[in-house]
């Protein structure tokens, strides 16, 4: 590939002036606090057990602060919701969802308080994406 | 069109726009970051379509056959990660006979269990430091190997399931042994050379 040009002059003189620049924004601020106390523990579960896959949409995982993602997911029985995070669950496109997040540490209880904050924040997202 | 013309065409747009801009200034030109995006799209599409259509459906749904790093002693299907390491090199290898095609992508870890997959230069250092500490963006840079000059970025390759931490936690080989799901254990390297 010998051709070169004028374009590709100015092309390497943008490059050399360009930092090093990254994309994307970062989620954390998006991962709101209630002030409920069991939503409050259920976000500290959810941060570090849930959020490596569901805040970024990693693997398929539908991501809270997306109303698309969660419309329709909130309207479901939640020991539905509860029963595929403690037990696992393939979606329609053979995405997978594992057992208590992959941590088997984690209590039935556990699972349920972080479910329970998943769901407040989409709820809070859709609500105030449906303005 | 040939990748080398949307490479080449890259200068045109470039001097009308910046690396994050993807408007281009005349027909069928592309941004160097945008192609290196792309790129980067169609390798995650099809990684995610073998882990979810094969994979997972085949191995943890139907349950009827193993997925394995061994996985002709075992008759068992290729990890996710292997089919993509796979796929790079016979990109590379057909690359050769394609002297317009000029690009190289590679599965890299600054925890590599097989240490052929560490870093080698700055840029690829940096860049999988950057995207562990930083989750959810992608890193991009310039570097000159050998004279010649690229645009290089690294995008996060992030453990989504069980087998995946736990076969690189238990590794005799694994120099990290904490990793959860969800958590970044390595990058996407995609190299393109600029200004030829």
């Amino acid at each position: 590939m010998r051709r070169f040009n004028l374009a590709f002059v100015l092309q390497l003189i943008l490059l050399i002036s360009c930092k090093t620049n990254t994309a994307n924004a970062n989620p954390d601020k998006l991962i709101l606090e209630f002030d409920s106390n069991n939503l409050q523990a259920g976000r500290k579960i959810w941060i570090n057990n849930c959020k490596g896959c569901h805040a970024y949409g990693t693997a398929g995982a539908p991501v809270p602060m997306d109303r698309d993602d969660w419309k329709t997911r909130v309207l479901k029985d939640r020991s539905a919701l509860y029963n595929h995070a403690i037990n696992g669950f393939f979606g329609p496109d053979d995405t997978m969802m594992p057992e208590r997040g992959g941590n088997p540490d984690l209590s039935d209880t556990q699972v349920k308080l972080a479910v329970d904050y998943m769901l407040e924040l989409a709820n809070f997202y859709i609500k105030k994406q449906n303005k | 069109m040939k990748l080398s013309k949307l490479i080449y065409s890259a200068g045109a747009a470039l001097t009308f726009s910046t690396l994050s801009t993807t408007v281009l200034a005349a027909g069928d030109t592309v941004p160097v970051k945008a192609m290196a995006d792309a790129l980067h799209l169609v390798m995650d599409s099809d990684r995610s379509i073998y882990t979810r259509k094969i994979v997972n459906r085949l191995v943890k749904k139907e349950k009827v056959i193993k997925a394995s790093e061994h996985f002709e002693d075992d008759k068992a299907l290729v990890l996710p990660a292997q089919m993509f390491r796979f796929g790079a090199e016979l990109v590379q290898k057909r690359a050769k006979k394609l002297p317009d095609v000029n690009f190289s992508y590679s599965l890299q870890s600054l925890w590599p269990i097989n240490k052929q997959n560490a870093p080698k230069t700055k840029a690829e250092k940096d860049g999988l430091k950057f995207v562990a500490d930083n989750k959810g963006q992608n890193y991009y840079t310039e570097e000159t190997l050998g004279g010649q000059k690229y645009f290089t970025a690294v995008y996060a390759d992030t453990g989504v399931a069980p087998v995946c931490v736990s076969c690189h936690n238990k590794h005799k080989d694994t120099p990290k042994d904490d990793f959860k799901i969800g958590d970044v254990m390595g990058g996407v390297v995609i190299r393109i050379p600029v200004g030829m």
